[in-house]
């Protein structure tokens, strides 16, 4: 087969005539879902942001109106996880905003997308795997700050007769472990998110720039 | 040229039907941003390709890729007159075998696409460009041959 004698079976595509789309078809078209994987993955962190505001709203009034409001400092602890979320979502919601490049030149947007999609992993791993002693140490100090030394306590107090380093290094060897298993934990939960899709990018991009 | 490429990258009528809807929809957004500094016709190729490219999903039923004869065409609702008809459903069959690139590429050369155009939407210089038409046109060649007398 010759491409070249193709060409004018080709023409006779555009001369065919094509199903009309009305303003109304179109404007049908653009009210419909996305179903592009960016489009996906903007839908999934409005939901993750519906499911913690969901969840969070409620603990905190019933932490700022029941018990007095005594332990209305562990609403705070959520309004300041709110606030770190905040930003999780605002700057995966850049990335994604970034992802979405159709105009450019077909090789800059693969290299855009594989590059901003690196870039998304990369926060989504590290700001997911950060979370976890950072809530623990907020969790600690609340519970010190809030709660007087109780017998069975003894993990957030320093036991008495023991040496200084002894209970911070409890909490070291508890939460290092476990901030670990979450790190890969997120890296085998994005590798199945994205991965095949990143490799596909990848690919393609390596297809276009060799020579 | 939308449905050309919604033809070139989806197999089934669903797909193309996806896919002509998110290029309206990247159409769309992105018209505000179009400044003029390209041809319309060049910025318009780059959203519909950018947009067939890198949103592939799984399609939803794909044909074997080992013989073209035995391959069901996209075109079956169409209806050509004898050689011409021939000639497009081949002209499918091959394309569907080769790469997301590879079908940009001849898409563009058989729009008569200047390689100083192809290279403004590809990002791909001209001598690499005509490298690879030569490669594509090689593999098409190689493809008939198979396809025909069964030659591996």
């Amino acid at each position: 087969m010759e491409l070249d004698s193709l060409k004018y079976a080709w023409r006779t595509l555009a001369s065919r005539p094509v199903p009309e789309n009305s303003p109304g078809q179109i404007r049908a078209l653009l009210q419909q879902r996305s179903k592009g994987p960016v489009a996906k993955m903007r839908r999934n962190l409005v939901g993750e942001l519906l499911l913690i505001l969901v969840t969070y709203t409620p603990a905190i009034l019933f932490y700022f109106l029941e018990f007095d409001g005594k332990l209305s400092g562990i609403a705070w602890l959520f309004i300041l996880l709110v606030i770190i979320l905040a930003v999780y979502f605002h700057r995966k919601s850049r990335l994604l905003n970034a992802m979405q490049c159709a105009e450019f030149d077909i090789c800059s947007s693969l290299r855009q997308q594989v590059d901003t999609l690196k870039r998304y992993i990369r926060f989504y791993v590290r700001a997911g795997t950060v979370m976890i002693p950072v809530m623990a140490i907020l969790s600690w100090l609340i519970i010190r700050w809030k709660f007087p030394r109780m017998p069975g306590a003894d993990l957030f107090y320093r036991i008495s007769g023991s040496p200084w380093w002894q209970h911070p290094l409890i909490w070291l060897a508890m939460l290092i472990p476990v901030t670990v298993g979450v790190y890969f934990l997120n890296v085998w939960y994005v590798g199945r998110l994205y991965g095949q899709h990143i490799r596909k990018l990848q690919d393609l991009l390596r297809e276009m720039e060799e020579v | 040229m939308l449905y050309k490429v919604c033809r070139l990258y989806c197999f089934s009528a669903d797909d193309r039907q996806d896919l002509f809807q998110e290029i309206v929809i990247q159409l769309w957004r992105s018209y505000p941003r179009f400044r003029g500094e390209s041809k319309f016709s060049t910025w318009l190729y780059r959203i519909a390709l950018n947009t067939a490219i890198s949103n592939l999903r799984k399609q939803r039923i794909r044909p074997s890729p080992l013989d073209v004869n035995e391959m069901p065409t996209p075109l079956q609702d169409m209806s050509y007159p004898g050689e011409e008809e021939e000639q497009l459903q081949q002209l499918y069959a091959a394309i569907d075998r080769l790469s997301e690139i590879e079908k940009a590429l001849v898409m563009l050369y058989l729009e008569d696409r200047s390689y100083e155009e192809m290279e403004e939407i590809l990002g791909i210089n001209q001598n690499n460009l005509r490298v690879k038409m030569n490669r594509i046109r090689e593999k098409l060649r190689k493809m008939t041959k198979e396809a025909t007398y069964g030659i591996r």
